[in-house]
């Protein structure tokens, strides 16, 4: 079932989904190498939920083909997890309750099923909070849990749909330290969805630019040779890091400008 | 939280019994000064010696049980079926569309007409009395439960089945506990209501029950009589709230403190 280092996890061949009244993303193919961190950037409404929905097997595709380990998805997408922009927290569950749900939905046997979650709410920084319920803690330890939600499950691959916009500057940037800290650890192969070209590249083996939609299709795939691992705090202003930057926004700024018209047409 | 219970508790709880007490103390007095007449509105006094003699001689108690069965039955048929419809109806679209104009229609008409038609079918015993307060409760456990199911928030939902969760699972672990704080916030409603529709009943035609004590009293005249049943029948109704609240408090300690919602029309 697990591929080899040098596989493809995720492979989309000629992707179109449409919707009733318009057409989402246009004729996209992508391939997403195991054990890469991938990310997804583009003006908003440019089709990356509806990107990153399909590779999870929440969406159909309109047309086209996904396949995850070369095998043709079909249904919910067994080998990924995914952390949504909104936490899906269950609100009647302990933050170990939470943590523990995809090992429960498994039954995996219960006393073990909690010791696990145990280790986790110590490994995202919760302890002393795993009987607190999501409603009394702050955006960030929501964050935390639903981080921990999604990796317990020791998927091989994990989708993230701007997990971390809502969050404050600082405690953001020790989110993303605290991902690519879990994604060395673990080599999973990730992919990133994000509008914040910043993000993308500190994170990033790989950047994928989309075009404004609707319609959209992929406007480039850029690789990032930046050194691993990553001090977050200073490579903004790494030379290299500026470099790419550059050269990457060149294209995403005529997508941003085109959904910027857009909406003012609108 | 802990700062408004040590603070404001107490006091306010002064301060409720006080403005009772005034209210019951006018009351009195007005009798007793003759502005409002003893035949028509008894006197606090007389009410609380009636209630007294009532629980003490044990005439009382017979009634009471009876009124409470039959709004226990009806409760508990009301719920089950009321959760059952509701899920059912909030999982399947077709059958909610199909069946939407005969719901209102029937949560329209006013419960109280239903009473001598269910007396002709069930006749005088408990269960005319207890078909009357199914039909109140079934519905304000009904839209509530077909709320519930039908406004969780599907991003939970998603994060669930991407999780591992089958179909089953997803009722389980998602659906009924989502469901259940909605279906909770109307049990306050329909408990009470179940009381009063069954009272109502009895009230209507029967041989045993409050309804029937305050009918009989009403039919000789002795308001004393008819104050004291209602009296009875507010203890309780207040009772049964309380064991309610102390229920939901612990079924719901992950719930933040906010005013019950509650949908669904009543009799």
């Amino acid at each position: 079932m697990m591929s080899s280092s040098n596989g493809t996890a995720v492979r989309l061949t000629g992707v179109s989904k449409t919707f009733p009244g318009y057409v989402a993303v246009q004729n996209i193919s992508l391939e997403v190498r195991t054990g890469a961190f991938l990310s997804v950037v583009g003006p908003s409404g440019c089709g990356k939920s509806t990107l990153l929905n399909m590779a999870a097997g929440l969406l159909q595709p309109s047309e086209g083909t996904v396949e995850i380990f070369g095998e043709p998805l079909n249904g919910i997408n067994r080998s990924a997890a995914y952390m949504f922009q909104q936490d899906g927290l269950l609100p009647w569950k302990t933050v170990l309750g939470n943590i523990m749900l995809g090992l429960e939905l498994r039954s995996t046997d219960a006393k073990q099923a909690a010791q696990r979650a145990q280790s986790w709410v110590r490994r995202v920084g919760l302890a002393g909070f795993a009987d607190r319920y999501p409603h009394q803690l702050s955006g960030g330890m929501r964050k935390r849990v639903a981080m921990a939600q999604t990796w317990i499950v020791d998927p091989a691959i994990v989708l993230m749909d701007e997990p971390f916009a809502a969050l404050d500057v600082h405690t953001r940037m020790r989110m993303e330290g605290e991902i690519l800290t879990l994604w060395a650890e673990t080599g999973k192969t990730v992919i990133f969805v994000t509008h914040d070209l910043e993000e993308a590249i500190a994170l990033s083996d790989e950047v994928v630019v989309l075009a404004a939609g609707p319609a959209s299709r992929v406007v480039g795939v850029y690789p990032v040779d930046l050194e691993r691992p990553r001090n977050l705090i200073d490579i903004k202003t790494d030379a290299r890091f500026v470099e790419i930057y550059g050269s990457i926004w060149r294209d995403l700024r005529e997508e941003v400008l085109k959904s910027y018209e857009r909406d003012q047409r609108a | 939280m802990s700062a408004t219970k040590g603070r404001n508790k107490v006091p306010m709880f002064v301060w409720q019994v006080l403005l009772g007490t005034v209210l019951l103390l006018t009351w009195q007095a007005g009798v007793s000064a003759g502005l409002l007449d003893k035949f028509f509105f008894s006197r606090p006094s007389d009410v609380l010696g009636r209630v007294g003699q009532m629980l003490v001689t044990g005439t009382v108690w017979g009634h009471l049980a009876t009124t409470l069965l039959e709004a226990a039955l009806s409760f508990l048929i009301g719920v089950t079926a009321g959760v059952l419809f509701g899920f059912v109806l909030a999982r399947n679209r077709f059958l909610s569309r199909l069946l939407d104009p005969y719901i209102r229609v029937a949560n329209a008409l006013p419960r109280v007409v239903l009473a001598p038609i269910f007396l002709l079918w069930f006749g005088l015993g408990i269960w005319s009395k207890v078909a009357l307060g199914v039909t109140v409760v079934f519905f304000i456990v009904f839209f509530n439960t077909f709320q519930g199911v039908r406004e969780v928030d599907p991003v939970i939902i998603d994060n669930a089945r991407m999780l591992g969760a089958s179909e089953r699972q997803l009722i389980r672990h998602v659906l009924i506990p989502s469901a259940l704080t909605w279906i909770f916030s109307s049990l306050h409603i329909s408990i009470g209501f179940a009381i009063i529709a069954v009272v109502v009943g009895e009230y209507l035609g029967s041989s045993r029950g409050v309804g029937y004590l305050i009918s009989q009293s009403e039919g000789v005249f002795d308001t004393t009589g008819v104050f004291a049943g209602m009296a009875i029948l507010a203890g309780v109704v207040l009772a049964v709230g309380l064991l309610v609240d102390r229920l939901e408090r612990y079924l719901f300690q992950w719930k933040a403190q906010e005013s019950s919602r509650v949908k669904g029309e009543v009799a």
